[in-house]
């Protein structure tokens, strides 16, 4: 029986929600994605630096009627990495597959 | 421990994925706005130009399509204001914007055509092909019953279209615009409004 190393990145609640969020959409803006999570912006704002630290979203920052306005994206590298987080988990919940 | 770093289980962690998901997937953004004023713009359209020729004999009828420019203005205004206020890009929004694109520049090359080759009594009939694909495409995309019927209901009437004169062909277009622009505009935004 093998159990695959969870990625520690993603293993974490807000990070992972951040993930799974970006996945299914083509960019969200960092309101978006704090109103979805129910996360503080400050909260957001660290589990998002490090999500681009790792190289799985990108982030781009504009101005909006004069307003700062954070755009974040899914990379390639953070697809590859949740469907390797999810074949970890499978390897947990059915051991004998 | 903290919050953010707390060691999850593995139920909890499919349980993240998957309301994500559903947050993201149950998201309806299309409020019919642009099929009901287009529904309602071409309909008016359609019948003041058949009440001209039919009713007045005026030949010059045609020019009441020129209102459509005004539309058109209109419809550049309200998209930019759209993406403004925009806080989310999904892919079937993108999707969708391509399908209606390529419509619009297919349909122009098209009536182009048809106009330098004297088929004019083509027209209507193959806007009504060209438009049922667009309808019948968004439906597909956006998982919405009404808009596919009208597409499908769009290709009958353009069969139907052929065997008719210009005159009545734009009451056969009034109904076609009834049926994929209209209604589904309605039913559109009373599903936004009820999802959002």
């Amino acid at each position: 029986m093998e159990f695959k190393e969870l990625d520690p990145i993603l293993h974490a609640p807000l990070r992972l929600a951040v993930i799974s969020l970006l996945l299914s959409v083509k960019e969200a803006e960092f309101t978006f994605i704090k109103e979805k999570t129910n996360s503080t912006a400050g909260n957001l704002s660290v589990q998002i630096s490090k999500l681009k630290e790792a190289g799985y979203i990108e982030v781009t920052k504009q101005f909006k009627d004069n307003y700062p306005l954070t755009i974040c994206k899914i990379t390639p590298k953070g697809v590859d990495a949740f469907e390797n987080y999810v074949k970890a988990l499978q390897s947990y919940m059915h051991p004998n597959s | 421990m903290n919050e953010n770093e707390k060691q999850m289980t593995e139920a909890e962690s499919l349980s993240i994925i998957s309301g994500m998901i559903n947050h993201a997937r149950n998201r309806f953004s299309e409020t019919g706005h642009l099929y009901l004023l287009w529904g309602v713009v071409i309909f008016v359209c359609c019948i003041t130009q058949f009440i001209m020729l039919y009713f007045f004999k005026n030949q010059n009828a045609y020019y009441v399509w020129y209102a459509t420019w005004v539309v058109v203005i209109y419809q550049f205004y309200y998209l930019a204001r759209r993406k403004k206020r925009q806080r989310v890009k999904t892919y079937p929004d993108e999707i969708i914007g391509f399908v209606w694109f390529t419509f619009v520049i297919c349909s122009f090359i098209l009536v182009y055509i048809l106009i330098k080759n004297n088929s004019v009594n083509a027209i209507n009939a193959c806007i009504l092909v060209m438009y049922g694909m667009p309808t019948f495409l968004s439906g597909i995309i956006l998982r919405f019953k009404p808009l596919r019927i009208g597409g499908i209901i769009c290709w009958l009437i353009a069969i139907s279209a052929m065997f008719t004169t210009y005159q009545y062909q734009l009451l056969l277009l009034a109904l076609a615009v009834i049926a994929a622009w209209i209604i589904p505009g309605y039913l559109l935004r009373a599903k936004f409004k009820k999802e959002n």
